[in-house]
């Protein structure tokens, strides 16, 4: 079972990395500025990228 | 009618896993021959078949598309991000640039341990874990533009080739650029993921320029990702880890 959730979700490092990604998607969204979302999220998902490549 | 793009998407994306789960059932057959890993590998796929069908069959019956754009680009950016991650690591030579010898090393050792319907169920739980990702694969490239048989005819594709390959050689696949796929594919799967769950929370205008801003993402993905290598490298001793 822990091996076909960890298959499924990742590990922790990599739920939060999207967890927080989808908060900021939500918060800009709830606070009228998607716009600005069109441009930070794909920053943020890259620097999620450069935290897991280099734990 | 086929479309390309999901085809080689899927093609690409099975092939990296369809390795790994050849890897294991080389390493188990070595134990229990390959009669009874084949049938143990066959019996995963048939679980994975139906999956696969059912997957889109619930798709069809008409959910609202949003819902399931934000569930499928949630599973997508976790793939996407790991292996984009992964393929950055190993680029930078923070890991090792294949997993198959190691995965081959640590199914023998397992076996070394266990009876004959215990190497049976490593085969079987092997296929279908590794088979979980191209499942998914395949729902969510199907679930763009409905192409379900160029999704499925892409991950088939690439189970015939890798069967094929490691038939001939008998040994893990380790010649497979597999890195390679993996970033590029790590690229499509983060740019889909992040396109889709944005689309879903914030409507059809969150993406300026529609759908050519997936290409654009999957560029500023490919760059990051060659730049944070390239980063890495100078920052980091090759061989070192975190």
């Amino acid at each position: 079972m822990k091996a076909f959730l960890k298959t499924l979700f990742g590990d922790a490092g990599t739920v939060t990395v999207v967890a927080l990604v989808m908060i900021a998607e939500t918060a800009l969204t709830a606070i009228g500025q998607a716009g600005l979302g069109a441009f930070l999220i794909p920053i943020a998902v890259l620097a999620g990228v450069a935290r897991l490549a280099t734990r | 009618m086929l479309d390309w793009t999901v085809v080689t998407a899927a093609f690409l994306t099975a092939a990296v896993e369809w390795v790994e789960a050849f890897t294991i059932v080389l390493a188990v057959s070595l134990s229990i021959g390959w009669r009874a890993a084949g049938g143990a590998a066959l019996a995963a796929l048939a679980v994975l078949a139906v999956m696969t069908v059912a997957t889109g069959g619930v798709l069809n019956l008409g959910l609202e598309v949003r819902w399931l754009q934000l569930a499928i680009g949630v599973f997508l950016l976790l793939f996407g991000v790991r292996w984009l991650a992964k393929a950055v690591a190993r680029g930078a030579g923070m890991k090792a640039m294949h997993d198959e010898a190691e995965i081959f090393a640590e199914t023998r050792a397992e076996l070394s341990r266990g009876d004959r319907s215990a190497s049976w169920l490593i085969a079987f739980k092997g296929v279908l874990l590794e088979g979980l990702e191209v499942w998914l694969i395949v729902a969510a490239f199907g679930l763009h533009g409905r192409a379900w048989i160029s999704s499925g005819a892409g991950a088939a594709a690439a189970l015939v080739v890798v069967l094929a390959a490691g038939l001939a050689v008998r040994a893990p696949l380790t010649r497979v650029p597999e890195n390679a796929i993996k970033f590029v594919v790590g690229v499509m799967i983060t740019a889909f993921g992040t396109y889709w769950t944005f689309e879903a929370v914030a409507g059809e205008r969150a993406w300026p320029f529609g759908d050519l801003s997936l290409l654009a993402l999957a560029a500023f993905y490919a760059l990051g990702g060659l730049s944070l290598i390239a980063l890495i490298r100078r920052t980091r001793p090759v061989g070192a880890t975190a």
